[in-house]
């Protein structure tokens, strides 16, 4: 089989991004399943930062992804209807408390570790659900909704625009998936693979191994809650599953379907995923036991995802 | 305002046995396997369902007895099928397959008895409360902490004091050493694990009594046994059953002073304690590897 | 003037004693051997010297500076570097990207997002280095886990290497090695030794190489110093052949 590139492979990817709106109606799609995909894609690349890269089982993601999204739409509906703000707002509100719950449990490792994250990651659910008055409950926050962009030279109609918002969202992924590609080439990015790799010897060879796990846990977070406040803002809308364990296990799967080890495997991944549910729960109430029974077998298959079969492919 | 306060720090002892017993079955798994066994609760849900469907043909107390044993032989085969293929490997794995586990048998539950919840009879008797003074002291909230306690101490007389609970308390602390003293190792894995399902089962029944049935009854529950895990101190089973009734005790106080917060105050004490002693407060040095 | 001081230190494991009031001063530039029976405490001796594990008495002294409390990284930092029994390398990096990482982390880079093009290139350079000097050249781009054993060893030591310690702890280099990777690792070890002047201590069981490299020999048998001395005068010493060098490799 024929090398590809990285360059190459890159460039297609970019391609097809940058025409998804276009190309997804043509195989039974619409624009806005076009930007749940960046989104969810932005949020399982995030965790793989650092569960792919660094290593870390991480399994509370949502919890950021949450707040990220409950921060953006409380800053519209409560403080000032502005898109940017709101952005800045939910992106900060999820970096803060992964700075500090990160300071908490990063000393621990493993499954205990998992555990932890998942224990956290159900504050905050518990508390979205139980503060109704202010967050709408179960029923979720309405009465609000993404406001068009104004930069003061140009004006974006994100607010009511499909394809507007959806390349608005891309140009926010880019720039977060940029600055993670950049991080991981870094002499930094190396210190988090030699962590994943053999953390005694990372320890031995003078890295600061708690320090820097602590920095991935952010850096994955704040990108994380980026796509929370995205995708607030694409269906107007945010509810507590938006931080639910359950949403938080979609996301490793995402990572772990597409390929951990690859850096555009968890976009892979969350389009596959994205797709199968929009598919799936459209035809049958039983779309949970569909979704569990996916887990199970890529757990017990195909652990190396699709891009991991596809890289052994062309290398044999 | 003390009988007020009593009672609630009683029922919140129930509850928080209750937590107990299903922390304690998951720890079991935890600790000898590594795997955390999200699906639980789903199992906690099948002993109640179990029940359910089994009491019109043996009653109440056969369905007490009967259920929780199916229930764990349910797991014993979930164990040599699926999880069993993923000792080796990273922890995630094991993980996700109990996600997808837990999702599949909520669905299943559901499918098969219906999204609304059903009501789960006990026998008279037990509903009634011993004195009017103490009314919170039904028969069957008493029936429920006498059977914790005997579950309880049972488990930790075979662990103790049978072979089976000796080998288990080795392989949590050094399993490569006990394989290689000709101990069958996965035979090991599987009877533990179909111990701790069986907790789940028999937590299962008696929370079907209190609480009613639901697909959801299982990951309602599955929280407080994390909390429980992680309060109480990673790889000690007393410890669990500390952090269990320390939770249920909690969250029995906090309801009469700040009852927003009751249940709240779980998480709060898990954060107090992964900062201030992170291992937990019995936990082994360590143990958090 | 020494380098290393360990002074009457002592691990017990609850009631079991694994290292027992133990102490060696090792000179700078000199080159130690650590040798003992099974079971003898040797890497435990190590694990302390490292900052692994803390000692339960006794101090650790680097160059008169008291390192007792201070963790691995701290030691690194103090110019410190230790390989393993089982070799620890990054498996699923290339063995170029094995040697970048101590490189970087020994010149203060670790947390740069960015290098700019002279600073890579002279990365790289030094990378290109200990490539040469471990005899890896051409097996820069396979995956560290992939190597044959003694490369894998090499691609270790080079890697403590490249974080320039002043000290340079080698547990049992040649475990598990033939002939020949025995006789390559070993020229290696001299080489570092006589070239570069650095200070190596090393726990082995092969006895040629031992007598090959060493200027001092430390005997520990069942946690305690046994004996201490030259080559010669430890071949010659009744207890230590009584302890073990009759089971030698």
């Amino acid at each position: 089989m024929k090398r590809v590139s990285a360059r190459t492979a890159n460039a297609a990817i970019w391609i097809l991004l940058l025409t998804m709106p276009y190309w997804m109606g043509a195989i039974g799609g619409y624009t806005e399943l076009a930007t749940r995909v960046i989104v969810l894609g932005l949020a399982a690349m995030a965790l793989n930062f650092l569960l792919g890269f660094t290593g870390v089982l991480s399994f509370g993601h949502a919890a950021y992804f949450g707040l990220g999204a409950y921060g953006a739409a409380m800053t519209i509906k409560y403080i000032v209807p502005s898109t940017p703000l709101a952005i800045v707002v939910g992106v900060a509100v999820g970096t803060l408390a992964a700075a500090i719950i990160g300071a908490l449990i990063v000393k621990l490792r493993g499954v205990y570790f998992a555990m932890v994250t998942i224990a956290f990651g159900q504050v905050f659910y518990f508390i979205t659900f139980r503060w109704n008055s202010v967050t709408g409950g179960d029923d979720g926050l309405t009465g609000w909704h993404r406001q068009p962009l104004d930069l003061g030279f140009a004006q974006f109609p994100i607010g009511t625009n499909d394809k507007a918002f959806y390349y608005f969202a891309l140009v926010l992924f880019a720039v977060a998936v940029g600055m993670m590609a950049i991080l991981l080439r870094s002499p930094f990015g190396r210190t988090l693979l030699a962590i994943r790799e053999n953390e005694r010897r990372a320890r031995f060879l003078g890295i600061p191994v708690e320090r820097h796990i602590w920095m991935s846990f952010v850096i994955s977070c704040l990108f994380a809650s980026l796509a929370g406040t995205l995708y607030s803002l694409l269906s107007n809308f945010t509810d507590p599953r938006a931080l639910h364990w359950s949403l938080s296990g979609n996301f490793v799967i995402m990572a772990v379907l597409g390929g951990m080890r690859s850096f555009w495997g968890p976009l892979l991944g969350a389009a596959i995923f994205v797709v199968l549910q929009d598919y799936v729960s459209s035809h049958t109430e039983n779309w949970m036991s569909v979704i569990g029974l996916s887990f199970v077998l890529v757990v017990l298959f195909f652990p190396r995802g699709v891009l991991g079969i596809i890289k052994r492919r062309i290398a044999a | 305002m003390t009988q007020v306060l009593l009672f609630n720090v009683f029922n919140g002892l129930i509850v928080g046995a209750f937590y107990a017993l299903m922390a304690l079955g998951l720890s079991l798994i935890l600790n000898l396997s590594g795997v955390i066994n999200f699906a639980h609760g789903g199992f906690l849900a099948i002993g109640a369902y179990l029940a359910y469907s089994l009491m019109p043909f043996i009653g109440f107390w056969g369905a007490l007895l009967v259920a929780p044993f199916l229930t764990a032989a349910i797991g014993l085969a979930v164990e040599r099928v699926l999880i069993r293929r993923l000792y080796g490997r990273d922890p995630l794995y094991s993980l996700l397959l109990t996600f997808g586990l837990a999702y599949i048998l909520e669905d299943a539950t559901r499918y098969i008895y219906g999204a609304q919840s059903v009501p789960y009879p006990i026998p008279g008797w037990l509903t009634t409360p011993l004195s009017a003074q103490f009314f919170f002291l039904t028969g069957y909230r008493l029936f429920m902490v006498a059977l914790v306690g005997i579950a309880v101490t049972a488990l930790f007389l075979i662990l103790n004091r049978t072979r089976l609970g000796m080998r288990i308390r080795a392989g949590t602390l050094d399993l490569e050493t006990v394989s290689v003293l000709g101990v069958n190792v996965r035979i090991l894995r599987n009877l533990n694990f179909g111990l701790g399902i069986y907790l789940a089962g028999l937590a299962g029944v008696l929370a079907a009594g209190m609480l009613g049935l639901q697909p959801t009854i299982g990951t309602s529950l599955i929280m407080p046994s994390f909390v429980a895990i992680i309060i109480g101190g990673l790889g000690s089973l007393p410890g669990t059953l500390l952090g269990g009734l320390l939770i249920g005790v909690a969250s029995g106080i906090t309801t009469v002073f700040f009852p927003s917060a009751t249940e709240a105050v779980m998480y709060i004490m898990m954060g107090i304690v992964l900062l201030v002693r992170p291992r937990g407060l019995l936990g082994e040095e360590g143990r958090t590897q | 003037m020494s380098l290393l001081n360990v002074q009457n230190v002592s691990r017990h494991f609850g009631s079991l004693i694994a290292v027992d009031d133990v102490s060696m001063s090792v000179q700078s530039g000199e080159l130690r051997a650590v040798i003992g029976p099974n079971g003898a405490g040797k890497t435990t001796f190590f694990n302390l010297i490292s900052g692994l594990l803390p000692p339960t008495s006794g101090k650790i002294l680097l160059d008169d500076l008291d390192i007792t409390p201070l963790s691995p990284q701290q030691r690194v930092a103090l110019g410190m570097a230790r390989t393993f029994q089982i070799t620890e390398v990054f498996p699923e990096l290339s063995v170029r990207e094995n040697l970048r990482i101590p490189v970087e982390s020994a010149a203060g880079l670790r947390l740069r997002p960015w290098l700019s093009p002279r600073v890579d290139a002279e990365v790289s350079r030094r990378v290109a280095e200990f490539l040469e000097m471990g005899g890896l050249a051409t097996k820069a781009e396979r995956l560290a886990g992939e190597l044959p054993h003694g490369d894998q060893r090499a691609t270790e030591i080079m890697m403590a290497l490249a974080l320039r310690p002043r000290l340079l702890l080698l547990d049992e280099p040649t475990a598990g090695m033939g002939d020949q990777e025995t006789y390559d690792i070993t020229r290696l070890i001299r080489r570092l030794h006589r070239d570069h002047k650095l200070t190596i201590v090393l726990i082995e069981h092969d006895m040629r190489v031992i007598f090959h490299l060493a200027d001092r020999i430390t005997v520990l048998a069942e946690g305690s110093v046994l004996a201490e001395g030259t080559p010669p005068q430890i071949a010659a010493d009744e207890r230590v052949q009584a302890a073990y060098l009759g089971k030698a490799a």
